[in-house]
Parts: C-alpha cells; sequence; structure tokens
C-alpha cells in the first residue's frame, strides 16, 4: 500500500512540475494566414517513411505537390508507425486541434477513426484509402490497384519462360485483394496456360517471410514475380538474388533497390490525388467525394525499367501498350473478382 | 508515522531520479537525432497533463491498461505467467462485437451486459486453454500463450474480413476488415465532450476494486495465492492446484476480453484491426510497476498511460523519427524497475553519498 | 491443389526448414544458457534487432558479411551486459527489465537505421557453402549441407551446448546457480558472475540471430524485421525443456511447419489461408501437448540472488 501511496504521490508531483513546464500551442485553431495562403497537410503513416512501397509512394507524392506549388505554400507534417488505431486516433485529433488544413490518414483501417473525429471539425478536409466510405468532410480516396495488376499480369505471363508467375501477398485485405485479383486475370489473358502462384505470409510486415515466400514460389518455378505492402522489398531481393528471375512492383516504382530487378511498376500519381484534394478545397468541398486513381486520369502510371527493356519480349509490350490504352479510354474495365 | 513518510518521500525521490536518469540518456540520442532535447521532453511531460485533449486521451489508453493489468495481476498471484492478453483480448473483441452486431434491436439494458458478458468468456475461453494445457498437459503457459497470440491473430483476420465484415464493405470489392458499427444504444457514454473518454474508465476502476477484494477477501482468491505463493505447499494442504491454474488463466483471460469489449464499445464501436493495440503487452508492465496489486496498478496505469502518449505527442512536435519514441520508452521502464534496488539498499545510497561528498563510512550497512 | 509434389519440392522445403529454423535455433539455445543460470531474458527480440542492424549495417560499410557476424556478438554481448546489470545487479523484476529491453533495442535498432542509413538498401550477405563430398549424398545432401556458415554453426552449437552445460566446470556451475544458487554460493561460485556470463553469451547468440536475419536470409534491413521471432525462440526454449535437443527438435518442428504450409499455399489450397499460417503455431503446442517426461524448470528462474535469503 506504501508503494501505492507513493506512485500516487509521484502522479502528483509530476503534474505540479509540468503545470508550469513548457506548452505547446496545441490548443485552439491557429489563427489564419493573413499573408501567405498556405495549406497545411498533415500525414499519418501506418508504417515508415521508406518502406520503398505503399508509404513512401504518398510521400513522395507530397514531395512533389511541395516542389511543384512552392514549399512555402504547402506544409507537410508525417507522424509514422501508426498501425495501432488509438495512437492513430490521437495523432489525427491532434493534427486537426493544431489546425491542419488536410489530414490524409493513408490506411483502410483509419476509416473508423475518421468518421469518428471528422464530427468534431468540420472545417478540416480528413482523406483516406483505400476505401469508398465518405463523409462530408471525408474523401476516400481508392486505387484501382487491380489495372495496373492485369497489366504487369499480362506483361508476366507474355515474359515468363517457365509459364508461372508468383504472387506474395501480405494478408487477404485492401489492396492487396485488388492488386492480386488484377494480376491474376492479366496472366490468364495474357497467355492462357501460365500458372499462378499465390501465397500469403499473413502479416503486413515481415520482411524476411515475405522472402522466404518468393524462394519457395521460386522453387515451384516462378520466374516473375509480384506483391504488394511494405514487405513486398523482401520478396524483390529474394527474386534479385536468382538470375533470370525478375519483380514487379506495384504502389511505387522499387527499380531504384533492384535495378537488374524490376521489370516494370505500376506507380501511384499521389501528387495529382492531393493537388485536386487542396483545389477541392478552395472550392468549398470538404469531402464527400469518392476519388478513384486509375488509369483514365493518369493517377496510376505504368513504368518501365529501361535497363531492362530487352528482356520484355516486344509482342508482349505492345500487347500491354495497347490494353493500357483501353483502359484509359474505359473500353476495358477490370472488375475486382473475389474467390 | 513520520518514517513512514520518510519512505514515501524516499521512493517519490528514487522514482524521480530514475526518470530524470534515463531523460538524460535520452538525450544523447534526441541530439543525434539532432532535435532538441529540452522542447522534447517539455512536450513529452506537459502533453499527456496540460490539456483536457492529454488527460483525457490518457485516460483512455488506461482504461484497457486497466483492465489487461488487473488480469496480469491475477495469473501472476496465481503462480501463472500470461503473455497471452494480446490474443485474449481479441478474442474477447470479436465476440462483444459478434454478438452486438447480431442483435441490433435489444435494449442496451440487457445488449450491454450480454456483450460485455461475451467480452469477458471468449478471453476466459482462449485464456483457459492454455491454462488446461498446462494444468493437464504440463505444456508450459509461457510456450502456450504466445503461441495462441498468433493464432488469435489470425483467426481474428480472417473473421474479420470474412464471415463477420460489415455487409457495406463486404459489397465493395476490396472491403476494409472490419465489423458493422455496433447498434447505438450500447455505446458507451462519452464523459467529456469531444473527446473519447468513456464510460469504461468506470468499470475499469470499480472491476480494480473487485478483483482486489476478490483476491483478498474471498477463499477462493485466498486460495489462488497460495497456489502462486508455493504450489507443492498448496496441494499438501489439499488444495486442488490444477484447477486453480486453469481458473487463474481463465480470470486473466477474461479480463483481457472485457479490454477488448470495452475497446469496442467504448472507442471504436466496431471491431477493427489492430484493436488491441498492444495493450496485452503494455498491460504487463502496468501491473508490474503497480506491483502486482490490484489498487496499485490504477495509477501504474495512468503513468504508463501518460509516457505512451506522451512520448507520442513527442513525435510530433519535434519531428524525430517514431523509433525514438520506443527508445524513451525503453529506458525510462529500464531506469525505473532498476530503481527499487535503491530503495531496497540504503546502505547502497549511503556509500554513494559518502563516495562523492568524501564523508566516513561508518560500518557497512544493509546489504 | 494443383501441382505434383515432386522431390525437388520435398527438398526446397526442408532445405528452407532448416535455413528458416537458425534464427530461432541461435536465439533459443542462447535463451536456454541464461535461463539456466536462473534469469530468464525477455529482451531477446529486442537483442535480435540490434544484432540485424549492427551485422547489416558493418556488411555494408566494410563489404564483409563476417565482420557483420563480430559486430552482431558485439552488439548482443553489450545488451546482455545492460540486462545484466539491470536484472542481476539491481535485482529488477526480470519480466519488466527485459520488456523494456525489448523496447529500447526495437527503436535504437530503427532509429540508427533512419539516421545512418536511411532508405531501403540491399548488402551482399553470406553466401551458401556447399560442404565437399557431403553435399553430394542425394536428398540429404542439398538439405543440410548447402548452407551457410551460420546454419552449419547454429547445427553445431546443438551438441556443443549440451557438451559444455553438461560436461564442463562452468556448464555444472550454470546449472547449479540456476538449481539452488545458495548452494551454489556457499560452495564459493559467484553467483552474479554466472548470471552476467550467461546473460551476455546467451545475448550474444540472440545478437547473432538477427544478423542472421540481415546477412543471411534477407539481405536488407528494413523495422522490425524480427517480426516476433524473439519470443517464439523464447517460447522454444520452454518446448525443449531448456535441453538443446528439445530446442533444435522445437526450432525444426516449428520452422518445418512453416516452410510446409507456405508450399502448401504456393500449390493451390482451398481453404482461408489463415489457417495454413497458424500450422506452425498449432503444431507446436500439440507437439508439447502429447510428449512425455518431467517438466522441471531450472528452480530459481526469474529469482534474484540475495545472499542470507532463500534466494
Amino acid at each position: 500500500m506504501k508503494k501505492v501511496l507513493a506512485l500516487m504521490l509521484a502522479v502528483l508531483t509530476l503534474l505540479a512540475f509540468t503545470g508550469c513546464g513548457t506548452t505547446t500551442n496545441k490548443t485552439a485553431e491557429t489563427t489564419p494566414q493573413a499573408k501567405v495562403e498556405k495549406v497545411r497537410i498533415a500525414l499519418v503513416l501506418p508504417a515508415t517513411v521508406d518502406d520503398l512501397a505503399w508509404g513512401q509512394s504518398m510521400v513522395e507524392g507530397l514531395k512533389a505537390v511541395q516542389k511543384t506549388m512552392g514549399a512555402d505554400k504547402v506544409e507537410v507534417a508525417t507522424s509514422e508507425k501508426l498501425g495501432n488505431p488509438v495512437d492513430a486516433g490521437a495523432a489525427i485529433r491532434q493534427y486537426a486541434t493544431q489546425g491542419y488544413d488536410i489530414i490524409i490518414a493513408h490506411g483502410s483501417q483509419y476509416q473508423s477513426v475518421l468518421m469518428d473525429i471528422a464530427k468534431d471539425f468540420p472545417k478540416t478536409t480528413f482523406a483516406y484509402g483505400s476505401g469508398f466510405t465518405t463523409a462530408s468532410n471525408i474523401f476516400a480516396y481508392d486505387p484501382q490497384a487491380q489495372e495496373g495488376g492485369y497489366l504487369l499480369g499480362m506483361l508476366a505471363a507474355m515474359t515468363s519462360k517457365t509459364g508461372t508467375v508468383g504472387i506474395v501477398g501480405p494478408m487477404e485485405s485492401g489492396d492487396a485483394v485488388t492488386y492480386n485479383s488484377g494480376v491474376q486475370q492479366g496472366v490468364t489473358k495474357g497467355k492462357a496456360d501460365v500458372k499462378t502462384r499465390v501465397a500469403y505470409t499473413g502479416s503486413f510486415n515481415d520482411i524476411v517471410g515475405a522472402g522466404n515466400l518468393a524462394k519457395t514460389e521460386m522453387s515451384a518455378g516462378a520466374d516473375i514475380l509480384t506483391g504488394s505492402s511494405q514487405q513486398a522489398v523482401g520478396a524483390m531481393r529474394a527474386v534479385a538474388e536468382t538470375k533470370g528471375n525478375y519483380w514487379l512492383s506495384t504502389d511505387m516504382d522499387q527499380s531504384s533497390a533492384a535495378p537488374d530487378t524490376v521489370l516494370a511498376a505500376q506507380a501511384y500519381n499521389w501528387e495529382k490525388v492531393v493537388t485536386k484534394i487542396i483545389d477541392l478545397r478552395k472550392q468549398g468541398i470538404l469531402g464527400g467525394q469518392h476519388l478513384i486513381l486509375s488509369f483514365a486520369d493518369g493517377t496510376i502510371d505504368l513504368k518501365f525499367n529501361p535497363k531492362l527493356a530487352d528482356k520484355i519480349p516486344a509482342a508482349a509490350k505492345a500487347a500491354v501498350e495497347q490494353a493500357k490504352a483501353d483502359i484509359t479510354s474505359g473500353k476495358l474495365k477490370i472488375a475486382v473478382i473475389k474467390k | 508515522m513520520s518514517s513512514q513518510f520518510e519512505g514515501v518521500l524516499k521512493q517519490i525521490v528514487v522514482l524521480l531520479s530514475a526518470l530524470v536518469g534515463a531523460l538524460l540518456i535520452g538525450a544523447v540520442f534526441l541530439l543525434l537525432a539532432k532535435s532538441d532535447p529540452i522542447k522534447a521532453y517539455g512536450v513529452m511531460f506537459s502533453g499527456p497533463v496540460s490539456d483536457k485533449f492529454g488527460i483525457t486521451e490518457t485516460l483512455v489508453r488506461a482504461t484497457p491498461l486497466l483492465l489487461v493489468g488487473l488480469g496480469i495481476v491475477i495469473s501472476f498471484r496465481s503462480g501463472i505467467i500470461n503473455i497471452g492478453a494480446e490474443g485474449q483480448i481479441l478474442a474477447g473483441a470479436i465476440g462483444a462485437a459478434a454478438v452486438a452486431t447480431s442483435l441490433p434491436d435489444m435494449p442496451a439494458l440487457f445488449l450491454l451486459p450480454l456483450v460485455f458478458l461475451v467480452g469477458g468468456l471468449s478471453g476466459a475461453v482462449w485464456g483457459g486453454i492454455a491454462g488446461w494445457l498446462k494444468a493437464r498437459l504440463a505444456v508450459n503457459e509461457i510456450l502456450s500463450t504466445v503461441m495462441l497470440n498468433q493464432i488469435a491473430f489470425q483467426l481474428y483476420q480472417f473473421l474479420l474480413r470474412g464471415p463477420l465484415i460489415d455487409s457495406k464493405e463486404a459489397s465493395y470489392g476490396s472491403g476494409v476488415p472490419q465489423t458493422a458499427v455496433i447498434p447505438q444504444q450500447i455505446w458507451l457514454t462519452r464523459l467529456v465532450p469531444g473527446t473519447r473518454l468513456h464510460s469504461g474508465l468506470i468499470f475499469a476502476l470499480v472491476m480494480a476494486v473487485l478483483v482486489y477484494v476478490f483476491l483478498w477477501r474471498t477463499s477462493t482468491g485466498y486460495r489462488m495465492r497460495a497456489v502462486g505463493a508455493g504450489p507443492e505447499a498448496a496441494r499438501y494442504a489439499g488444495i486442488k492446484v490444477e484447477w486453480y491454474l486453469v481458473l487463474a488463466m481463465a480470470l486473466a483471460g477474461g479480463m483481457a476480453g472485457l479490454a477488448g469489449a470495452v475497446e469496442v464499445t467504448g472507442v471504436h464501436h466496431r471491431a477493427i484491426e489492430g484493436i488491441s493495440a498492444g495493450y496485452g503487452f503494455s498491460g504487463i508492465v502496468a501491473a508490474l510497476f503497480g506491483r502486482l496489486h490490484p489498487l496499485g496498478t490504477i495509477p501504474a496505469s495512468i503513468l504508463f498511460g501518460a509516457l505512451l502518449l506522451g512520448a507520442d505527442m513527442m513525435q510530433r512536435a519535434v519531428n524525430i523519427p517514431a523509433a525514438m519514441v520506443m527508445v524513451i520508452q525503453g529506458l525510462v521502464v529500464l531506469f525505473v524497475v532498476s530503481s527499487d534496488y535503491f530503495l531496497k539498499n540504503p546502505g547502497f545510497a549511503a556509500n554513494l553519498r559518502a563516495k562523492l561528498f568524501g564523508q566516513k563510512v561508518d560500518g557497512e550497512g544493509g546489504r | 491443389m494443383e501441382g505434383v509434389m515432386n522431390s525437388a519440392i520435398i527438398i526446397s522445403i526442408l532445405a528452407t526448414g532448416i535455413r528458416s529454423a537458425t534464427p530461432y535455433l541461435l536465439a533459443a539455445l542462447g535463451e536456454m544458457f541464461t535461463q539456466r543460470s536462473g534469469v530468464y531474458n525477455l529482451g531477446v527480440e529486442g537483442i535480435m534487432m540490434m544484432g540485424a542492424f549492427v551485422g547489416f549495417y558493418a556488411t555494408l560499410h566494410s563489404g564483409s558479411p563476417l565482420l557483420g557476424i563480430v559486430a552482431s556478438l558485439g552488439i548482443g554481448g553489450l545488451m546482455g551486459l545492460l540486462m545484466a546489470l539491470v536484472s542481476v545487479t539491481f535485482k529488477a523484476e526480470q519480466g519488466i527489465s527485459g520488456i523494456g529491453l525489448y523496447m529500447f533495442g526495437w527503436g535504437l535498432s530503427g532509429l540508427l537505421y533512419r539516421l545512418y542509413v536511411g532508405g531501403i538498401t540491399s548488402i551482399n550477405g553470406l553466401q551458401l557453402v556447399k560442404i565437399p563430398l557431403l553435399s553430394n549424398i542425394p536428398f540429404l545432401g542439398p538439405i543440410f549441407f548447402d548452407q551457410n556458415v551460420l546454419v552449419y554453426t547454429a547445427l553445431l552449437l546443438v551438441p556443443l551446448s549440451g557438451f559444455i552445460l553438461n560436461k564442463t566446470s562452468w556448464g555444472l556451475n550454470v546449472r547449479a546457480v540456476g538449481n539452488k544458487p545458495e548452494a551454489a554460493d556457499t560452495l564459493g561460485v559467484s553467483v552474479e558472475r554466472i548470471r552476467y556470463e550467461c546473460l551476455i553469451l546467451g545475448s550474444m547468440l540472440a545478437g547473432l540471430a538477427g544478423a542472421f536475419l540481415t546477412i543471411g536470409q534477407a539481405n536488407m534491413y528494413a523495422d522490425n524485421i524480427t517480426a516476433g521471432r524473439g519470443f517464439i525462440a523464447i517460447a522454444l526454449v520452454y518446448f525443449g525443456r531448456w535441453n538443446p535437443w528439445g530446442i533444435l527438435l522445437g526450432s525444426l518442428l516449428f520452422s518445418m511447419a512453416d516452410s510446409f504450409q507456405s508450399m502448401v499455399q504456393v500449390l493451390g489450397i482451398n481453404f482461408p489461408y489463415e489457417l495454413a499460417v497458424i500450422l506452425p503455431y498449432v503444431v507446436t503446442i500439440i507437439a508439447l501437448a502429447i510428449s512425455f517426461g518431467r517438466v522441471w524448470a531450472p528452480a530459481a528462474l526469474g529469482k534474484p540472488f540475495q545472499r542470507g535469503t532463500r534466494g
């Protein structure tokens, strides 16, 4: 009991000390900048800023926005490793209280906390993805990963020498579902007798596990592999160690880390999406829109690795380009087929 | 009387010195990361206590920490180590959410207790499995609970994206893995508008008192503590040790399951990914800081919740990598847990003082 | 289930299982020594992360994975020293100090990575070393004798640690300190020193286990690369009942089951992948549940030693 008392007194002492400590100005809205029209954007990430996948692609997109619009006009604050919804909620609420204009919670798991918080901050724009449920001040962005997946699947099927394509999945949720569905459809379309091997690690950030899965798939005959989430780099590296096997990226172009392995990549153009949100906000629209990323408006790109251009048969490249044009024009629609 | 006060005062001094020690080392790392330690620590300490947001968020974290911690207290006191709380929280959360979403029209008077009951039972069953494995098949509980945690995680994911997914999400291709929103009538009352602080806190405080009464004022609790103090002696005295081991794990699991139910009904209003938020682990620290006493776990949970929140706020205020947060938390835990030594060894402090100030050491006092 | 389970695939499953078992084996053998001396170190996961980073960093900048190995042993030893200071000298509650070390190690490795590397970087880690002659044995050859040096080290450590523990006087002291520290103390054995040595040894092996992940498997480093393996290693010590052969069995069982389930997934399954992923965990529990034999733990496990009291 003495110890309990001691702990309680310690708490009180602490309170006494910090009551006169430094305070940060996070109460009340900050007065709007009269001189410079500055947009303040906050980003909440489930993983790290340098994961070379989902998170980093958004970070790079925001950097691009700053570059285009001018760093003095766009302020970006980032909090990472907030996969825990309680901490994420606190962070988002804190950013909102500090007067950030746009708060991007970059993960589908944040939908629930955003719905809760957005009500208390009607003047703030919130955004999350992948998702489709919106509110008056919540945007839901939704990359149609299956489109790029389809194209990459076609490419894989028509380039593969062994007739087997491998997909290394984290868990069957969000991005991974749409992307994998697209890849499998693309493989079938590209060359009907090519097999797809899919396996999941059961986690989003088990890099070693992803690498092991890639090795297993390669031993089962896959020579072109792909996969999503931040652990995909582990799989990519495993593929890089095997000569003659190649990797296809999603989220962003990962060839900087494996220039001799990445054939092509589906890259999300977050700059366009964020710029759109900023513009909509200027027009007074704070949310309520389901922002679809797709080839049609250039918010998704397909990037080929110039270094490995000769590894792709000309027929494959041509077919992919044609399909891409069809998707862009709307002639070809890729649906997400769940098993 | 004054010596008791002196003792308490000494404990505070030692605790604060430990904190200072941790922060000094942490400052080295902060400087390495090119951050201002004074500003960082200012935020870390003032953040959780300086305004409505900070205090309520601290208490939001303290609530599940307390519940999980109480379960840990029960199990440790009975001589069994429960590190399966992460999985038990998930079991409780999914049980609670499943019942809540399947009975949307039941009035709160019946539905809320039912939801809590199911949540607690789900956690109890999950914990009980480990207890039974130990009692009947001598499977060490550390092994089984570590394994059961992963199993629970995967089963939870499966249920969340499969059978229990919100039909709104399921209709769309790549639905978010989460259940439907639970019926509004059982959303726990928000105690302070505009914040997340909910009546689950009061529930947890009540449970703390109940656990204390159970362990120290009932014969079952007495027997469980006897088993914890010495299973062989207890067996000799006729206590059915195996049964109490299972009970201890079931109760510990039940408390964690209740934590899951509370998070579902009070914070998120549905079952979502990541709902256990590491409380299964932090709850152990909270219980141990609280000296494995149910009432001690109350301030320990609040303090630890404040540490978690403050360190996270620091990340935002001084723009440091999130990893720094864990460095500081780890240092604080290490220093505080070491500081005990200085309380138990007055001789050490006296020697140190003597050496520092060149006084004569009069005899080797203490150990 | 498409595809046929041919011998090439079975070899692949088994070879992968041996390779994946290595970090568990190294860390668990280390923890075995620690626990045999009466201390339990829940910080293994944090030490593994530091070992992973330091091993990676040293290899990155020197080009030599061997230097990475040495560096990871060093950082493991340092962290073991810290843990010993807190748990043995300051007699802190070992559960919390372990978790504190885990948090510290996780944070520090992530911080150093961000500050001094920052960004996904590949290294050339350990290469496969074919053992001459033995690797030509059909079937067994490619599984056991075509691995990297750390795998061989880990496998050799099993009989070696058994020998050290059971046939050397130091090992005898360790066991005595873990079971009856007061008796050992009266016989002149320094309980504190033995525990320090075991903690440092155990942590060195944990650091090595972490380095294996970066220089022996992934050839890169990223946050949370250990993904809970440290805790599984600790659990396996209990599975193996503090005996190196039991630990070997547990590590192999767990990893083989994992390797098996991933191949099952790859070849095409018709049930939720989550059920496949939990296979290793279920198998481990069942294996322990159906096994026989007296279970005894080091009697003084977890209790700080105070001369003059019943430790």
